[in-house]
């Protein structure tokens, strides 16, 4: 075994060493005859090293190493130090001494600073060195016995042998405590600066205090599953549960979100939520107002009311990706909620949107704009909703929100009476919602997406009743983080179905949506040319409900990614079923089929299948359907 | 201000006959009074009680960051008649200011102090003991003072303190002062360190004859004084030796009275001058100047020291219409003292400002000191003070 170490990079720069020095040598309290600072001007390791004994090794690993050396050394390294010293004995003894009992000369003890210059120099030391090494805790190098044997000490005050005699002992003591204290310090300071990131940056807090500069490599949290990613609970993602997500794998990656960017990103969010213009800077984030342009060539046809909301949002490319994934499940379970609000018909107008970018996300860019020219081909100009699939603008989706209104609207006014008895639970949920809220707000930017989203109907109609969705919005969300709070909830009102609700719910969901999409989504369906597109335009026809429903609840990490499971859920088993009854036609037979009649039956008969608990009052057609 | 235990002991040195400023650790009082005032640290309240003529406790709490205080008790063998109320004391008597020297005055008799008692001398030497004891660092301070004859004086000052070699120091020191000239001899435990100091007064000798009526005439309108002191450190044998000259104006003088020392440390080259001008009855201003001969290093630094006083409108007009010899109504002289401020200013822009008063029974001592050097800790210390006393 044969060790070999490099002695030449520790000669080449020493001005870190010698900060380091300088700064160990100020620290502790300075004998009074030093009158300033002690500030090490040269410090030279020399060209001899010091001879290595291996004396034993204790440990050894490729990240730790213990051993005990003996080491020896009479090199040519010196090391130059000036300073000022307080000239006259009397002063310096009296500076110690309490004044009380002090005699008190008058001019006796004036003093006199003269400036000092010490050079130390034929070093010889001899000594045991127990070295520990380890990656996390850095280096640590302990004397264990007086290494100093000998040195000279000039200085200059040569000429002076009593003063000479005196620095020499001086000298050798406070080296001797160097030794033995403060090189131990410096080099596992050194050592963890050079192999702690943690300990840099904590180095470095002040200077980045200043400049928003991350000195670490930027996570790009989109790029890959986490190894370790943890649910909403802190409970780690068992592998069974994660190939269940394997849709989309973005979708629960806002468990790997650092906690800087949470904050970040909860105040993103909540300077979107206030009327604060304060924008927090995020760093490889594309802002959807900067992409509104590149992209209006492709919404063209969008109504300018909506075109101009959209751009008056600033979202983050990231948080667009991950809210729509999660704006589709909150959407998928939302028809609960949206019987309480009336007014908000027209955020069915983003799910077209959510949809078609939650679908595009595997997709490059370039793909994409593709697609979009495809699809509006397909349709009629106006049918624009299937373009701001493509483009991640919600602007062009007003088609939808149109056609679907209507039926909708009837829905709520349905439901709407029974809205208040959802009232006392409120309290409750509200305390855990408040606990959970920061994390739930910042790790999915969804949020953003769903403010933004929520904005819309505003935008639309401008009475929309705020006070009354944001509380409502609470209670939902609180909904779905537990199931016994569902449990009490489904005493109330709209909420009657049995414990496993998200089927039943997503089943609400579908059923109108299939309906109305027979007569004016078709032409959507009808652009999904491969029958593995076509379940995007399925996702859409599923939109008004819960792009509702969205808008209603403001946003809670823990629905969402429950939500974000069960719509996955839905999606894979539905393009599963899909591409069975696919495998069956002919390619261009299949299309057909999707285009015109096929896919609203198929959709019952499919949730029919998966979900046959479904209520009788659920398969009622919805007041829009008969119309 | 003058702590309540060294007002104390002010009052003894008076009542038993002692002029404090005839030594040459006095010779520049004056300077160190305008310009080395201490400011005041952090929080710091003072209760003190003169309770007997003969005994005195003052209790101190102080807080900079951490609580710490210190409980001191006086005995003086000789009752003290001076007011120590603090509602009633004479400023002047705990605020150091400029030093008007008097005239010398001719030393006691020895036979004066004694004291017969059917056919025995009864009388015994004055003494003052006093102990202080810091908590919570349980540093003890201790002080024998006795007035061995008219012109002799024996000082023991001790330290306890865990923290020193040895657990302590102690300093003796034997005071002779002849009125003409002063002597003082040292030693201090802390490395055997001894010395000498002697002050001679130039011109008429107070011991002499008592004065004619012309030489009462032909009073002196200053006084000239040298001084030198000497130390040596037997255990580390390193010395310390300096010179000093001061010239003063005494009451005599028609004049603004005005004090002017220099100082001369041979060995190391130190050179102080000191100059120090009492303006108005409210006013003392004072300048130092100091010079190393070997590093030709220099330092400049001024002081000034202001009475403030409340204008008493309504007699204003009265008081400049009487005639000069009329005897005003003694109340206390200081009733109408605001606050006095004392400030530093240094060549370096270091900064000392004091300001002192009486509110209603309360002595205050605000303090701050500044670097404007250091833009961003211009505040170096802060504090008040507060004592009260009864």
């Amino acid at each position: 075994m044969a060790f070999n170490f490099n002695w030449s990079p520790l000669i080449a720069d020493t001005s870190r060493a010698r900060e380091m020095l300088t700064t160990a040598l100020n620290k502790s309290p300075k004998p009074p005859i030093i009158v300033d600072d002690i500030i090490v001007t040269e410090l030279n390791l020399g060209s001899t090293p010091p001879e290595l004994e291996i004396l034993e090794i204790g440990d050894l690993a490729e990240d730790r190493f213990r051993g005990i050396f003996k080491m020896t050394y009479s090199g040519d390294a010196f090391l130059t130090l000036k300073t000022k010293v307080q000239a006259n004995p009397l002063n310096t003894y009296l500076s110690r001494k309490p004044s009380f009992a002090s005699p008190e000369p008058l001019a006796a003890a004036a003093g006199l600073t003269i400036p000092l210059q010490i050079t130390l120099s034929d070093i010889c030391l001899s000594g045991f060195v127990i070295l520990v090494f380890s990656k996390q805790k850095g280096l640590t190098l302990v004397f264990r016995n007086d290494p100093l044997e000998s040195l000279k000490v000039s200085s200059t005050f040569d000429s002076i042998p009593f003063v000479r005699d005196y620095l020499q002992k001086e000298i050798e003591g406070q080296l001797r405590v160097l030794f033995m204290e403060d090189l131990p310090a410096i080099i596992h300071r050194l050592s963890l600066r050079l192999w702690s990131p943690e300990y840099q940056e904590l180095e470095e807090e002040e200077e980045r205090l200043n400049s928003f500069q991350d000195t670490t490599a930027p996570i790009d949290p989109l790029a890959t599953n986490p190894p370790d990613a943890v649910d909403d609970f802190g409970n780690p993602i068992e592998t069974t549960a994660g190939s269940a997500l394997t849709l989309d794998t973005a979708s629960e990656i806002h468990a790997s979100f650092s906690r800087k960017n949470i904050l970040r990103l909860a105040a993103l969010s909540e300077s979107q939520r206030t009327l604060s213009l304060f924008t927090p800077g995020i760093r490889d984030a594309v802002f959807r107002a900067w992409a509104g342009h590149a992209d209006q060539p492709n919404s063209g046809v969008a109504t300018p009311v909506l075109t101009q909301s959209s751009l008056s949002r600033i979202q983050s490319t990231v948080s667009s990706h991950k809210s729509n994934p999660s704006s589709l499940a909150s959407g998928s379970t939302g028809n609960d909620s949206h019987s309480s609000r009336p007014t908000l018909v027209s955020s069915y107008s983003s799910t077209g949107l959510t949809l078609g970018a939650n679908r595009l996300r595997t997709h490059p860019q370039r793909k994409r704009k593709k697609r979009v020219i495809n699809l509006r081909k397909d349709r009629d100009g106006a049918e624009s909703s299937g373009a701001s699939t493509e483009t991640s603008t919600p602007a062009p989706s007003a088609n939808v929100s149109e056609t679907s209104s209507l039926m909708h609207e009837v829905i709520q006014e349905e439901d709407f009476a029974t809205t208040p008895k959802n009232e006392p639970q409120r309290a409750q949920w509200l305390d855990k919602r408040a606990s959970t809220r920061t994390l739930r707000e910042a790790t999915d930017s969804s949020t953003n997406g769903k403010s933004a989203e929520k904005t819309r109907p505003e935008a639309l109609l401008p009475p929309a009743p705020l006070p009354s969705d944001i509380p409502r919005a609470q209670t939902q969300s609180k909904q779905e983080q537990e199931t016994d709070w569902t449990e009490k909830r489904t005493s109330s009102s709209s909420s009657t179905r049995p414990a496993p609700l998200s089927h039943t719910r997503l089943q609400r969901a579908t059923t109108p949506l299939l309906r109305s999409l027979s007569f004016d989504r078709v032409s959507a369906a009808s652009s999904s040319v491969h029958p593995h597109q076509a379940y995007p335009s399925r996702h859409r026809a599923m939109s008004p409900p819960y792009a509702e429903s969205l808008a209603s609840s403001s946003g809670g990490i823990l629905e969402q990614a429950w939500m974000l499971k069960m719509a996955q859920e839905i999606a894979r088993k539905v393009s599963e079923e899909k591409s069975r009854a696919d495998a069956a036609a002919s390619g261009a037979g299949a299309r057909e089929s999707i285009l015109h009649h096929p896919q609203p039956g198929r959709g019952a008969k499919a949730a029919a299948a998966m979900w046959a608990v479904e209520g009788a009052a659920e398969m009622d057609a919805p007041p829009a359907y008969q119309a | 201000m003058l702590d309540f235990m060294e007002h104390v002991q002010n009052a003894f040195y008076e009542a038993s006959h002692w002029n404090v400023d005839n030594s040459y650790g006095a010779l520049n009082a004056t300077a160190r009074a305008l310009l080395d005032f201490q400011t005041p640290r952090g929080l710091r309240l003072q209760i003190s009680s003169l309770a007997a003529p003969n005994f005195a406790t003052s209790y101190t709490i102080g807080s900079v960051g951490v609580v710490d205080g210190f409980v001191s008790y006086l005995y003086s063998s000789l009752p003290l008649t001076r007011s120590f109320k603090s509602s009633n004391l004479d400023l002047h008597n705990v605020i150091r200011g400029y030093r008007h020297l008097q005239e010398l005055r001719r030393p006691d008799e020895p036979w004066w102090w004694e004291i017969w008692h059917g056919g025995r001398r009864i009388d015994s030497r004055n003494t003052l003991l006093y102990g202080r004891i810091f908590l919570p660092q349980s540093t003890l301070e201790a002080l024998y003072l006795r007035r061995l004859s008219p012109t002799r004086q024996l000082k023991i000052s001790a330290v306890s303190d865990s923290t020193l070699n040895n657990g302590g120091t102690l300093l003796a020191v034997l005071q002779s002062d002849y009125g003409k000239y002063s002597t003082e001899y040292m030693y201090s435990t802390d490395s055997a360190l001894m010395g000498v100091r002697g002050l001679y007064n130039f011109g008429p000798d107070p011991r002499a004859e008592p004065p004619t009526a012309q030489d009462v005439a032909e009073r002196a309108h200053g006084r000239f004084s040298a001084g030198a002191e000497l130390y040596y450190g037997i255990l580390n044998k390193s010395g310390g030796i300096s010179t000093g000259l001061r010239f003063t104006t005494l009451p005599n003088h028609a004049g603004f009275p005005y004090t002017m020392t220099l100082t001369l440390n041979p060995l190391m080259g130190n050179l102080s001058s000191t100059y120090s001008v009492k303006a108005g009855p409210n006013l003392a201003l004072c300048s130092r100047f100091d010079f190393n001969f070997y590093s030709y290093e220099s330092e400049l630094q001024l002081g000034c020291e202001l009475w403030r006083r409340r204008r008493n409108t309504d007699v204003e007009w009265a008081v400049k219409k009487l005639r000069p010899g009329w005897e005003r109504p003694t109340t206390t002289r200081d009733e109408d003292v605001s606050g006095i401020l004392k400030a530093r200013v240094g060549q370096n822009w270091r900064i000392g400002v004091l300001w002192e008063g009486r509110i209603k029974e309360l002595l205050f001592t605000l303090g701050a000191s500044l670097d404007l050097k250091k833009r961003e800790q211009i505040f170096r210390a802060v504090g008040i003070e507060l004592q009260y006393s009864s």
